[in-house]
């Protein structure tokens, strides 16, 4: 019987060496801890760094992530999602050593030793159904900040008559957001003036994914997602079915060009330019605990530069030069 | 009294429409296998590749770009057969010390009722125990500490595999092992385990088949990466993770390679399923029947 | 002979045997470590459960009992921890999983029981072990991708039609076709396996005598059926029904694919859901980051086990009484 067991236990082992052996994997390289790395010379870095955090930032995280190895091979990264909650717990906790946090860095979080940098833009955007009755009206006159707050945090604007500045009409909107914990959400709870994500009224979706196609099929409906949701990134379109009511940033009760977009290049801009209000749009931070060196902060160092025309491919922002200088003075 | 009897009587009729009511539900409840397996193919399919399952992910993997899964993949073949081989370590020993020792005891009841209630327990319960495990020992997400929430859910189904096929073995066998001098462990060893091997070999796939596949265990534990690790202190991603966070993916082409990665995990499960058994049927011509 | 001459004995082929008291002191450790290892089990529950409780104490001991089962809020980040939804979401999607389940089951298991052919169960068992080891996150990506457009382009619109209008429990109260409904037929398919199985152990264990002298009286199989061995196993079919429902209890990933997750308490099937089990996977992430929520999930855990150890206990020592008649 031994010998039986030793023989299943051998043909085990032999089948995970021989597995391994003939996946794709990177050199094996023992994960040290990147403040250990070595000498911060250009050329030779080497070690291993640890991310986790925001679901928004983790295909970027995973691009950026490729292209640095590319350029340092004995460079490794461990990358995982888990929300920006967890990001935040773990780089506090030394459970990894970047945390992806999409949104603020909050006061308590820095008085326990987090330093963070600012390295893109993405922004939300509200969403309709291509079929709402209303789109046409909607997309001539636009919506004011105010009227979202209606919809959203106080609840005094329940139909789509409100909406387009008839009372008389009494069609409802139906109210969509989202019920996981998203960034997105916090984003949009806070243009609409509330504090955070759980002062959103409405009907709640799970997921973006969900949430776009909740719209698309239903024509009364309103909702808000990330760019890189609403926009086909390869063709730069809208996502078929949906269109974005413009935001009436200045107030004169019309949509003027600026405020309309129907190409992702618009909106990119908008955003980057500062013409989309911020909130919505919002900075995407990575946080460290204590200032980094070393690996770290080569890498957060790529980011901000060379780094950043990975972006928008990626449906990302990238950061104008002021941002960019503002990041980089803060990481001497 | 009349000596005619009806051909048709009602109950007959009765037996008729329930015979075909319960024909019916047996058809639906089958069916339902062939339901999930054609949505699974149809939809997984399109999308499956090669490169899905040789290579791992890539920088664009999760914007639509080249890469595969193979992180995944054999990040749960370490994970299963880790947690598996962990389970056997300890299943062995208490199915052959029920069978050896407690019989049909008082004991040995507890035991039994000890584990089916362990088999009950859903594996979120031991992925949330496993990490507060986790907090309590400093350790991170990790193949190691998967391994160990893997290993406390395959436990139980593995030794009530082997308990159940243990307790059929002919006693005769047992009884003249004794009657030679055997030492009660000496038959566990070498009698035991030699007839019941086609037993145990099926609780071990069975086991390894729901390793493969469980999500809930490893989601707080085992992590996430892009990397095949290469230490037990890595972390690990694994193929019910690779599903379940590409379905939740903005990109549809992301998506659609998820439903292919769900359909890679059922190939593996049935491959694991189908395999057991006819390793079972071939290994039967080794016992005494 | 005497042990000198015993050690040395050589058997065709193999190695020589050790001596007999060292054979003894062998079998003894084995059996002290294999005594030790086979405690594990029952310790094992035990230290689940104190762990939990453990980290769940920082909680029970801010909020009282009733304010965390029946309070309706769920703001974690406003310190507001009220479980009732989620407790009521698992009830709901248990609830509409196990109504599917078991007329199907039941009367497939009846038939495969007493009826069908060696080769029809031949081919049955298969089917239902294949169903069985199907993982939780496929059920999920089929309910996702068959289940949920089911409900939302065709069970929706009936019941709007017909029954929804009526009947509040049915009405249709949000657009998608995530939801308990949903979540209840996945669960119906996951459970099935297990319950048909249970109750078919049950049926073989009355003896075939009982069968045979009805049948000798003339009645049909169903009145055998019926009336001697349906009275037999009732216990043991509830039994498998409470063990399929612990089941669902406690099923995660399938049912948070398709349930909604949205914390509101149900009031109809076509509303979503969060059940306990998805309301922790969901927020592990986020557990450390706002005070108190760790100790909360981990307390969503706790009372989930405790609910299934009842539920497992009390179904299992019922089952063992009726199996052992074998």
């Amino acid at each position: 019987m031994r010998k039986q067991t030793l023989i299943w236990l051998s043909v085990f082992l032999v089948l995970a060496v021989a597995l391994s052996a003939c996946g794709n994997a990177t050199p094996a390289e023992p994960a040290a801890p990147a403040s250990d790395a070595s000498a911060p010379a250009e050329e030779k870095l080497s070690g291993t760094i640890s991310v986790s955090g925001a679901f928004a930032l983790y295909p970027m995280m995973t691009v950026w992530a490729d292209e640095f190895s590319k350029i340092h091979p004995d460079v490794q990264f461990d990358v995982q999602g888990g929300g920006a909650g967890k990001g935040m717990t773990d780089t506090i906790a030394g459970a990894v050593d970047i945390g992806m946090i999409s949104r603020a860095i909050k006061p308590e979080e820095e008085s326990q030793g987090i330093f963070w940098v600012s390295v893109t833009k993405d922004a939300v955007f509200p969403i309709i159904s291509s079929e709402n009755p209303y789109a046409e009206q909607v997309l001539a006159k636009g919506i004011s900040q105010e009227v979202f707050a209606g919809i959203y945090i106080t609840g005094e604007i329940t139909t789509w008559g409100q909406v387009i500045g008839d009372p008389s009409d009494t069609t409802p909107i139906n109210i969509f957001t989202r019920s996981d914990a998203s960034g997105a959400a916090e984003q949009w709870a806070k243009f609409g003036g509330g504090a955070a994500q759980e002062d959103l009224l409405g009907i709640g979706v799970n997921g973006e994914p969900s949430m776009v196609d909740t719209i698309i099929k239903d024509p009364l409906g309103i909702g808000y997602g990330n760019l890189n949701s609403i926009f086909d990134l390869s063709g730069g379109g809208l996502v078929p079915g949906i269109v974005i009511p413009p935001i009436d940033i200045n107030e004169d009760g019309q949509a003027n060009p600026d405020e309309i977009y129907t190409v992702k290049e618009d909106a990119f801009g908008a955003v980057a330019n500062g013409t989309y209000p911020s909130p919505p749009a919002r900075f995407e931070n990575l946080a460290t605990l204590d200032k980094p060196e070393g690996l770290e902060l080569a890498f957060i160092t790529w980011i901000l530069t060379d780094g950043q025309q990975y972006l928008e491919e990626a449906g990302f922002v990238p950061l104008t030069p002021e941002q960019q200088a503002e990041s980089l003075a803060k990481l001497k | 009294m009349s000596i005619k009897k009806k051909h048709f009587e009602r109950r007959h009729l009765v037996e008729f429409l329930m015979k075909t009511i319960m024909r019916i539900a047996l058809v639906i409840v089958a069916g339902a296998l062939g339901l999930i397996l054609w949505t699974i193919i149809t939809r997984g399919l399109p999308s499956l590749s090669w490169s899905m399952v040789t290579q791992i992910p890539k920088g664009g993997y999760y914007m639509g770009k080249e890469g595969g899964i193979l992180n995944a993949i054999i990040g749960s073949a370490y994970l299963a057969s880790g947690g598996t081989l962990l389970a056997i370590l300890l299943s062995l020993p208490i199915a052959l010390y029920l069978k050896a020792y407690l019989g049909d005891s008082k004991w040995g009841d507890y035991v039994r009722l000890a584990l089916d209630v362990l088999w009950g327990i859903p594996s979120i319960v031991y992925g949330a125990f496993g990490f507060a495990l986790m907090i309590m020992l400093g350790m991170r997400a990790s193949l190691l500490a998967g391994i160990i929430a893997l290993a406390l859910v395959t436990l139980p189904i593995m030794t009530r595999a082997m308990d159940e096929v243990i307790r059929r073995m002919p006693v005769d066998l047992e009884h003249a092992a004794l009657a030679l001098g055997s030492t009660k462990f000496e038959v566990a060893i070498q009698v035991v385990t030699r007839q019941m091997l086609p037993g145990i070999i099926t609780g071990i796939l069975l086991a390894f088949g729901r390793g493969i596949g469980d999500a809930a265990s490893v989601l707080f534990t085992a992590g996430y990466t892009d990397r095949i690790p290469t230490s037990l202190m890595n972390p690990t991603a694994s193929l019910p993770l690779a599903v379940f966070f590409q379905l939740g993916s903005p990109y549809p082409e992301v998506r659609e390679r998820g439903y292919a990665a769900a359909l890679i995990l059922t190939i593996i499960v049935l491959i694991v399923s189908l395999g057991s058994r006819l390793l079972a049927s071939r290994l039967n011509k080794y016992t005494v029947k | 002979m005497n042990e000198i001459e015993l050690t040395q004995v050589k058997v065709e082929g193999r190695l020589s045997r050790p001596s007999t008291p060292s054979r003894t002191r062998t079998d003894r450790t084995a059996r002290r470590a294999f005594f030790v290892i086979t405690l594990l089990p029952i310790l094992l529950i035990l230290i689940i459960t104190i762990a939990l409780f453990v980290r769940a104490m920082p909680i029970l001991s801010a909020y009282s009992l009733t304010d965390l089962l029946f309070g309706e809020v769920w703001r974690p980040n406003n310190g507001q921890f009220g479980f009732r939804p989620f407790i009521l979401g698992t009830l709901w999607v248990t609830a509409v999983g196990v109504f599917l389940a078991v007329p199907p089951c039941l009367l497939a298991s009846i038939y495969l029981a007493e009826y069908a052919h060696a080769r029809t169960r031949a081919i049955a068992k298969p089917i239902l072990d294949l169903l069985a080891a199907i993982p939780p996150v496929v059920y999920g990506v089929w309910g996702l991708l068959a289940i949920v457009p089911f409900v939302d382009d065709v069970l929706a619109p009936l019941s709007e039609r017909w029954l929804g209008s009526t009947i509040p429990i049915f009405s249709v109260t949000q657009p998608t076709g995530f939801g308990i409904l949903a979540g209840g037929i996945v669960l119906a398919v996951m459970i099935s396996p297990l319950i048909i199985s249970v109750i078919f152990e049950v049926f073989a264990t009355v003896p075939n005598d009982l069968r045979y002298a009805s049948l000798g009286l003339g009645t049909t199989q169903w009145q055998t059926i019926r009336t001697v061995v349906l009275p037999q196993v009732t216990p043991g079919i509830i039994a498998a029904i409470v063990l399929g429902a612990s089941r669902a209890l406690g099923e995660t990933i399938a049912v948070l694919m398709v349930v909604g997750n949205v914390p509101k308490t149900p009031t109809s099937v076509f509303d979503t859901a969060y059940p306990l089990p998805a309301l922790i996977a969901n927020n592990y992430g986020e557990m450390m980051s706002i005070p108190l929520y760790d100790a909360a999930l981990l307390g969503a855990a706790l009372v989930l086990l405790v609910v299934i150890l009842i539920f497992n206990i009390l179904s299992t020592l019922v089952l063992q009484r009726f199996l052992r008649r074998k």
